[in-house]
């Protein structure tokens, strides 16, 4: 940026917080959703999403073998925004409420990362929100429950219907975690087709799976390979740290073949060897061999923007002028404890992934654009993207 | 910042072959999704005629065209639906609670919900269910469906305005579904059971459910949906609104209600049901005089609906009345007055008795009289007459016109809305427009198709379904000879010497060899009256056999037609997304298709049977009430929904042709009943489909958390 632009633009101010994301079952979700308001958590964000487990039975009418399919539950994705330092002090208390600790209850984890927000309030209107108290868990840890360390989180943004389930069964079969699945929908390329868009299906379906970090490239290329992902149009896929966490582990349900299932005996040795480094499958694969086709960018960023649902059309159009090839949007819901007849609680979080070198400026041109109107739901968060795949077009 | 739209910035040319490929792959996906869903009930009815009746489809050709319209059209209007109509009627709900309060929000709801029942009045429908109604046997129906049908389109408008305009306040304070329907539904069921005791009203009830089952149409069910879910997104009370379900059943309810009230309003105004003679008599004319606007009407209507024992008593001498047929057989003026649009020869075939055909001798039946064969008399089939050539061009023009009406106020007040009140516009404004545009053509071809095909081959199986389980040969239509020449009678011979006589007649058609028998022949007038005689499938010992299988039949065609229906398609969909995939909506459209058939089988049993409503009503939806209670709130909505949702353009015709064949076999005033059934049993269905997925998912739970307890 020039002199006279730094000088109308001065840096961006942010702050370095912590992102707590936890899936919880459906039915579980509304513990954990009043327990992250009244602990204080800023933007509570709930989107509805699904798990996706092995469901084993013997077969019926005592046929030998088993039936494997899948079985897929609903679930609730909280997001929610907690300063660093009190990052494991929030998910040791959720774990607590919602008994995380116990497999096929769901999955918390921590990512760092920077948060930018408008910095000028107008009319001296501010959000509650951001004036809230202090974290204050009263719950004491649960004896022996140890947050897992090197972690990633692997995003899987697909485009064809159905894609979801296949990438989630791979994902299964590896053993790696429960995925969780979401909707979103996509703008890029398909914006650019005039009327023809509408043959291009905008929908995408979000898988996630946190896995041992370690092993995040090899799984990542795994899933590139069983999800057909290398054709164009097919989907993305980016790796981003995950600072600690509690996984979910129970991966497969029904038929129980053994006296204890592999998960936990996995939960086990990890506890004793206090981390998943004993895990590591993949050996050497870090970054070597190519593809023609197989690009993965080592320095990516993952840009969300969550703003009121209606307004993401303008900001990731910012963001595209800047740069940016394309966003995902998803629909959340905002959770509050403070009374919000009046405020509406729609939301939308689009999610963009973006060289390194162009992240300030994409950042520069959202909170530009957010500058131009008084809604002061808008928020950018930003995320170090080490790993990313796409196809090349 | 610049302010470039997405679609005008950096266009990409796409050459035009690849253009056209992407668009072939496109429709082809459409289109075959809607070949799968029609396949059923497509098959299910040529496989019914052909393998259980045994005759081929008449005009094979045109039912060919109209299916392929029905596919063509349903692929159009469903894309129509989701790519225009339901983001426009979301982006309304989403951005209403931002920038207005609830009252606009509520007035807003009660216009809209008063514009669709305008735009897309089922009344037509319910007038065919009610053609056999008669003002002497059923007066207060007569009255709110022949004479003032305005006042039940009004009523009907008033309740669905109302119902949504509830919708919109429940939505905005988040309030659940459950106080409405457990305080609507009893009062409905115990209003419905006071009038089933009133001689009056009683045959009020199944049409007041009828109404509300047929209110909400395909466009409206899918815009107020999308309204719904915009609101309750936006007043993000989320869980406890159940996520936008519930203003379709409200609007299935709330003119049910209207109904019943006006229905009660009018009750003093009418006279009470008597037989055929007392009704036309001088003594009963100031009753029946409240039916009619004059005495010619009355008259008029003696003469074109009733048998002669009603002619005979419009007068109080009986030379009058043989004055007035000598004037009907000399007077031209007379006969327009007597009997309007139908011509002399045509009322000498369809109304006339004997005595009476018999004072107008050597009156050829003239060409235009319609065929006699083919259809039971007294009941016109719901596609009947359509099918003549350069009748297509007519058809589709007429379904245009319907379409229009259906989709553009609609359209038009939401983009009013939304423009101008919102100041807001949609995302993709071209995709909008296309989608509306699509969704109006998609409508136009497929009314069409279904009144080529679909309920041509409908009404084929629905009049020859009474054949099923007849029990005994009985004539259905006469043919009357004049000028009988015996010369064209001749004779055959048994091996043991009986002789028996046949002539060949040709009734605009081939010549059909038809049996003589001399007891019919009038030597005096040289007139031979041939019964058409239709022999049952089955023999009468095979009744029983023949009831199980219309009663299968009605399954399979309520089954069948919801399959295809576009708004269950739409419902499906919107459930799938809310629940992120978990309810799969194959299942939800399967659980609601079965639920329809079950309610058709219950609604034929009551034609055949007569059994009343209030008895077919009250055990489901008082069952409904516990269910609703114990369920979880956003399958609530979705099952009370799925009531609504059934009755729509596929299924209602198809619904109604059988019922009138069956009912006019059987002589039933009226075919009422079996569209409610149809409406309350699929929320029964998914109820009960809802519980099973609790109970799934409960037992899943159980199954990830069973290692829990060794930890």
């Amino acid at each position: 940026m020039s002199d006279a632009e730094a000088k109308r633009n001065p840096p961006h101010s942010y702050r370095e917080v912590s992102r707590i994301v936890c899936h919880v079952h459906h039915r579980l979700s509304r513990h954990v959703g009043e327990r992250l308001v009244e602990l204080g958590a800023r933007s509570v964000l709930i989107e509805p999403g699904r798990t996706v487990r092995q469901l084993r039975r013997p077969r019926p009418f005592g046929l030998p073998g088993k039936v494997v399919r899948l079985e897929d539950q609903p679930a609730e994705v909280f997001t929610a925004v907690v300063d660093r330092d009190e990052a494991e002090a929030v998910m040791h208390d959720i774990i607590a409420t919602a008994e995380l600790n116990l497999p096929g209850r769901g999955t918390i984890y921590s990512q760092d990362l920077v948060e930018y927000r408008r910095p000028a309030q107008r009319d001296g209107q501010s959000d509650p929100s951001q004036t809230a108290p202090p974290v204050s868990p009263t719950r004491t840890e649960a004896p022996g429950v140890a947050l897992l360390r090197d972690l990633a989180l692997i995003t899987c943004i697909l485009s064809m219907s159905g894609s979801g389930e296949q990438l989630a069964r791979v994902a299964l079969d590896l053993g790696t975690c429960v995925p969780v699945v979401t909707l979103g929908t996509g703008t890029g390329l398909r914006d650019r087709l005039g009327l023809l868009r509408i043959t291009v299906p905008p929908d995408k379906e979000i898988v996630q799976l946190v896995v041992p970090a370690y092993d995040a490239e090899g799984i990542m290329r795994i899933l590139i390979d069983e999800g057909n992902l290398t054709q164009p149009g097919r989907g993305f896929v980016y790796q981003t740290p995950v600072r600690a966490g509690m996984i979910d582990t129970r991966l497969r349900i029904g038929a129980q073949e053994h006296a204890a299932s592999i998960e936990q005996i996995i939960a086990a040795i990890d506890e004793l060897k206090a981390g998943t480094a004993w895990r590591k499958r993949f050996v050497g694969l870090a970054g070597d061999e190519t593809d023609e086709a197989l690009r993965l960018p080592r320095d990516n960023r993952e840009i969300s923007v969550i703003c009121t649902e209606g307004r993401a059309e303008t900001l990731v159009e910012a963001a595209i002028e800047a740069g940016a090839g394309g966003a995902t949007t998803s629909r959340v819901r905002r959770l509050s404890s403070i009374d919000i007849e009046g405020r509406i609680a729609a939301r939308e979080r689009s999610t963009i992934s973006v060289p390194a070198s162009i992240c300030e400026r994409v950042v520069s041109a959202l909170l530009e654009a957010a500058r131009d109107s008084d809604d002061i739901a808008d928020r950018i968060e930003v995320l170090d993207s080490p790993a990313a795949f796409t196809h090349t077009t | 910042m610049s302010e470039r739209k997405p679609t005008e910035r950096k266009r990409i040319e796409i050459p035009l072959p690849t253009a056209l490929r992407m668009l072939g792959d496109y429709a082809a996906a459409r289109i075959g999704e809607q070949v799968r869903s029609v396949a059923f009930i497509i098959i299910y009815l040529l496989a019914f005629q052909i393998v259980i009746l045994g005759s081929p489809p008449a005009g094979a050709l045109s039912i060919a065209l109209g299916i392929g319209l029905v596919v063509l059209g349903l692929a159009l209007f469903l894309e129509g639906l989701l790519l225009g109509l339901m983001p426009l009627g979301e982006r309304v709900g989403l951005q209403l609670p931002k920038r207005t309060g609830i009252i606009p929000i509520v007035l807003f709801g009660l216009l809209l919900g008063f514009g669709s029942t305008l735009a897309e009045p089922a009344i037509a429908a319910l007038r065919t269910a009610g053609e056999s109604v008669t003002a002497w046997e059923t007066p207060l129906l007569f009255l709110m469906l022949e004479r003032t049908p305005e006042a039940l389109v009004t009523a009907v408008g008033i309740g669905v305005g109302i119902a949504v305009g509830f919708g919109m306040v429940r939505f905005y304070f988040g309030l659940s579904l459950k106080p409405f329907v457990l305080t609507i539904i009893p009062l409905l069921l115990v209003i419905s059971a006071v009038f089933s005791f009133d001689e009056k009203l009683s045959a009020i009830v199944a049409l007041s459910w009828d109404t509300g089952a047929v209110t909400t149409g395909p466009v409206t069910v899918p815009l107020v949906l999308a309204l719904g879910i915009g609101v309750s997104r936006a007043t993000g009370k989320g869980e406890s609104a159940g996520g936008g379900f519930g203003i379709i059943m409200l609007a299935s309810a709330f003119p049910i209600l209207s109904v019943l009230v006006l229905a009660g309003g009018l009750h003093g105004e009418t006279p009470s049901p008597t037989d055929e003679q007392t009704f036309f008599s001088p003594t009963f004319r100031e009753q029946a005089l409240k039916l009619f606007e004059s005495s010619e009407e009355l008259e008029r209507y003696a003469f074109t609906r009733a048998g002669e024992t009603g002619r005979r008593a419009l007068f109080e001498e009986e030379a009058e009345y043989h004055a007035a047929l000598e004037a009907l057989r000399e007077d031209q003026t007379t006969r327009n007055r007597l009997l309007g649009d139908l011509s002399l020869s045509e009322w000498l075939t369809t109304q006339a008795s004997d005595a009476e055909r018999d004072r107008f001798p050597r009156i050829r039946r003239s060409a235009e009289t319609p065929s006699a064969s083919g259809a039971p008399t007294g009941s016109a089939g719901v596609g009947s007459g359509s099918r003549d050539a350069g009748g297509f061009a007519r058809i589709f023009a007429e379904e245009g016109r319907l379409a229009i009406r259906a989709v553009v106020p609609l359209s038009a007040l939401l983009l009013l809305v939304l423009l101008v009140l919102l100041r807001d516009r949609p995302r993709y404004r071209d995709e909008v427009v296309l989608g509306i545009v699509l969704a109006l053509i998609g409508m136009a071809v497929l009314t069409s198709g279904i009144r080529l095909g679909l309920a041509p081959l409908g009404d084929d199986v629905g009049a020859r379904l009474p054949r099923v389980f007849a029990d005994s040969t009985h004539g259905i239509e006469r043919v009357v000879i004049d000028e009988f020449d015996r010369e064209v009678v001749f004779e055959s011979i048994g091996p043991d010497g009986d002789r028996r006589s046949y002539f060949y007649l040709h009734d605009d058609g081939e010549p059909e060899r038809v049996r003589f028998h001399p007891e019919r022949f009038d030597e005096a007038r040289s007139r031979y009256e041939h019964v058409v005689q239709r022999s049952p499938l089955f023999g009468p010992e095979l009744t029983a056999l023949g009831i199980a299988l219309v009663l299968v039949f009605a399954f399979g065609l309520g089954y069948g037609s919801t399959l295809a229906e576009p708004a269950l398609n739409a419902l499906g969909r919107t459930v799938e997304d809310m629940t992120v995939g978990t309810v799969k909506r194959s299942s939800v459209i399967r659980a609601v298709s079965i639920g329809v058939g079950v309610g058709l089988v219950v609604g034929v049993a009551r034609i055949m049977y007569n059994i009343p409503i209030i008895w077919l009503l009250a055990p489901p939806y008082l069952l409904l009430l516990p269910l609703t209670i114990w369920s979880e709130e956003e399958f609530t909505g979705v099952a009370w929904d799925s009531g609504g949702v059934t009755t729509g353009p596929v299924t209602v015709p198809l619904v109604l042709a059988m019922g009138l064949g069956i009912g006019s076999e059987l002589g039933v005033v009226d075919a009422f009943g079996v569209v409610s059934m149809a409406s309350v049993f699929p929320i029964v269905s998914v109820s009960l489909y809802g519980f099973g997925v609790r109970a799934r998912q409960r037992r899943a739970i159980r199954d990830a958390e069973r290692s829990a307890g060794d930890e």
